[in-house]
């Protein structure tokens, strides 16, 4: 139990770290001593599945602007700084899910989708991810984050949001 | 005023032989006596005004430009009038014999339903008629003057079970017996049989038949995305799929047997067929990337949709069983929302090669697209009429999104909404009527309106979008 616990508080002093990096290009990994129990990322395992939602709750979204997917400057930051955190993940594969707001025809906006998801893949892949890593799917204007009717809800559904597995 | 309905036949006076059953459900005749072929009119518009001196005099020159050499004018509406003005109709409540749940009220409102989402009629709401007490002809004089051209009587009958319809449409001027009908069938499947003497009205006034006992089938717009097919009125709701999954663009096969449609039951868009036999999903295509919009030719042979398994969503043609055929589109815009030129020969659709979603036409064989829509920054959704000279489309105006025609050679862009956001044309198979999803009363709706956008109602019980009408009727 006690190790489980130590995990735990490794874990949590990892997010605490990767958070108070901020913008910082590096990802600080903690120096994990090995112990009972802990046998790295490469087995499945409990542990496994928390460096997959910790890798997860640092990837940034990236926004859009309306009926537009080429990727603004701050897309592009966004997507070289998550770039740099699946670059450290080689064994997750990536799913790029494309979102559009919910004004305009639900087929030209899957359409859309899938343009956003592969302009994220494109530059995920030319900032070195491999390409059998990456995937895309789009989800149109089927499901917003933000129901709400107006710009502000609107921007935040223009977007992409890349999902890890293993 | 007060009219009453003109005597109908009476069951006795039918030979029992012209009763027939058409299926096991229902059986449909005419009755002996209706209008022989030899009163068919030959040339364009007739109809027959009586009444109002005014009117009269308008009928004068009417007839004398419209009928010269044929004096047996008739009720006839004639759809390519665009002066078309809508025939005044009445539909009085159905007299019924035996008690039972149907009442007569109910089955006239049907009629009246169907009649008025043409757009082509003006339903007469007064007089109503005296139920106990069947009238003789000479009450056509009293119809006449509530400014009734046309009349639709009926009675019905219940015996067990079954349920017998008898219906007959009068020109109210002439006094004359245009159409006689009798139907028997469950009593369950009553509106079908109202929708099909409407349908034989339809025929009788335009030479067209209606497409009253076709349906709409959607996307339920809440949690569930699941498709629910529907009567084109509302009536007889279903649900389809059972896919615990979004689902999207449902389409009819030509043969109304089935349904194709994009699900996520594999987590990503992929093109989907259902055998309302079965109820059993099967994949057509699941290609990488979107296998979206799927659109059966009209011979029902080839799949029409947008995949963009090379990169950027492009028309594709593909078999029903999923094999491709040819890649239509090329270039670097996004394609989309395929549509088929009623006899095959053409696809328009959307693209946004031009840096805005705007619409194209293509030959079904391949070739150079040509742009259709130049009017503004957002066209959508094409659906082209079975009529072939139009097509419907969504355009993005004011902010708002809303139904448009526009003739095949980019000329007559006509707006046909006006409140809130419309989406998603839909022609019913003759061409008269447009379904479409609308927000204008605050949750998205399955609405029904006819061409010409004049009459525009809700009919969907559950919210919805991305309506699809049948080609085949129930």
């Amino acid at each position: 139990m006690s190790s489980r616990y130590l995990i735990q508080g490794m874990i949590i002093l990892w997010v605490f770290l990767i958070l108070a990096s901020g913008c910082a290009r590096k990802i600080v990994r903690p120096n994990v001593v090995p112990s009972p129990g802990y046998a790295g990322p490469q087995v499945g395992g409990p542990v496994m599945e928390q460096e997959l939602q910790v890798v997860q709750t640092n990837l940034k979204p990236i926004y859009f602007d309306y009926d537009r997917y080429t990727l603004s400057p701050e897309a592009q930051a966004a997507l070289q700084y998550d770039a740099e955190i699946l670059r450290r993940a080689p064994h997750l594969s990536v799913v790029a899910e494309g979102h559009c707001d919910e004004r305009g025809t639900a087929e030209y906006n899957l359409a859309l989708g899938d343009r956003r998801a592969r302009s994220a893949v494109e530059f995920l892949a030319s900032a070195g991810i491999a390409p059998n890593q990456l995937s895309t799917v789009s989800y149109g204007s089927e499901l917003p984050v933000d129901p709400g009717h107006n710009e502000e809800a609107w921007s935040k559904n223009r977007r992409v949001y890349l999902r890890v597995s293993r | 005023m007060k009219c009453k309905v003109p005597e109908g036949n009476s069951f006795e006076k039918l030979p029992p032989a012209n009763v027939e059953k058409v299926s096991s459900a229902m059986a449909e005749t005419g009755l002996c006596h209706s209008v022989s072929s030899q009163e068919r009119c030959r040339g364009i518009a007739k109809v027959r005004f009586k009444s109002r001196v005014t009117v009269l005099i308008c009928l004068t020159w009417f007839l004398v430009i419209t009928c010269p050499f044929d004096a047996d004018c008739k009720l006839f509406l004639d759809l390519e009038n665009p002066q078309l003005s809508k025939m005044p109709i009445a539909v009085p409540d159905f007299v019924g014999q035996g008690a039972s749940l149907i009442n007569g009220r109910d089955l006239a409102r049907i009629i009246k339903n169907d009649l008025y989402l043409t757009g082509l009629f003006h339903i007469v709401e007064e007089a109503p008629p005296d139920p106990q007490k069947p009238a003789d002809s000479s009450d056509f004089d009293g119809w006449s003057q509530t400014g009734a051209q046309a009349l639709i009587s009926g009675t019905f009958q219940v015996r067990g079970d079954e349920l017998i319809i008898e219906a007959m449409l009068y020109d109210v001027a002439l006094k004359k017996l245009e159409l006689g009908k009798r139907f028997s069938g469950r009593i369950a499947d009553h509106r079908i049989m109202i929708h099909k003497f409407a349908d034989r009205v339809m025929e009788k006034l335009t030479s067209v038949p209606g497409c009253f006992t076709t349906q709409i089938a959607f996307v339920n717009d809440g949690p569930s995305r699941e498709i629910f097919a529907m009567d084109f009125d509302g009536h007889n709701l279903r649900q389809m799929t059972r896919t615990g999954s979004i689902n999207l663009s449902p389409e009819w096969s030509p043969d109304g047997r089935g349904i194709i449609f994009t699900s996520y039951l594999n987590l990503k868009p992929d093109l989907w067929a259902m055998d309302f036999s079965t109820l059993r999903p099967n994949v057509i295509s699941a290609r990488p990337g979107i296998n979206a919009s799927g659109r059966y030719s009209p011979d029902g042979k080839i799949i029409a949709l947008s995949m963009s398994f090379n990169g950027t969503p492009k028309i594709f043609l593909i078999t029903i069983h999923g094999n491709i055929i040819n890649m239509l589109t090329k270039g670097m815009g996004n394609d989309i929302s395929p549509t088929w030129s009623p006899e095959g020969s053409a696809i328009a659709y959307v693209s946004d090669q031009a840096g805005t979603p705007q619409i194209y036409i293509i030959p079904a064989n391949g070739g150079e697209p040509r742009r259709l829509t130049l009017e503004g920054n957002y066209n959508t959704d094409p659906k082209w009429s079975p009529r072939g000279d139009v097509l419907a489309f969504t355009a993005r105006i004011e902010g708002r999104f809303q139904i448009c025609t526009i003739r095949t050679d980019g000329t007559d862009l006509r707006v046909l909404t006006k409140t809130g956001s419309n989406q998603d044309p839909a022609w019913s198979p003759d061409g008269r009527m447009i379904a479409f999803q609308s927000n204008r009363n605050g949750k998205k709706l399955i609405y029904v309106m006819d061409a010409r956008g004049e009459t525009q109602i809700p009919v969907s019980p559950i919210t919805g979008k991305a309506p699809a009408w049948s080609r085949t009727g129930r």
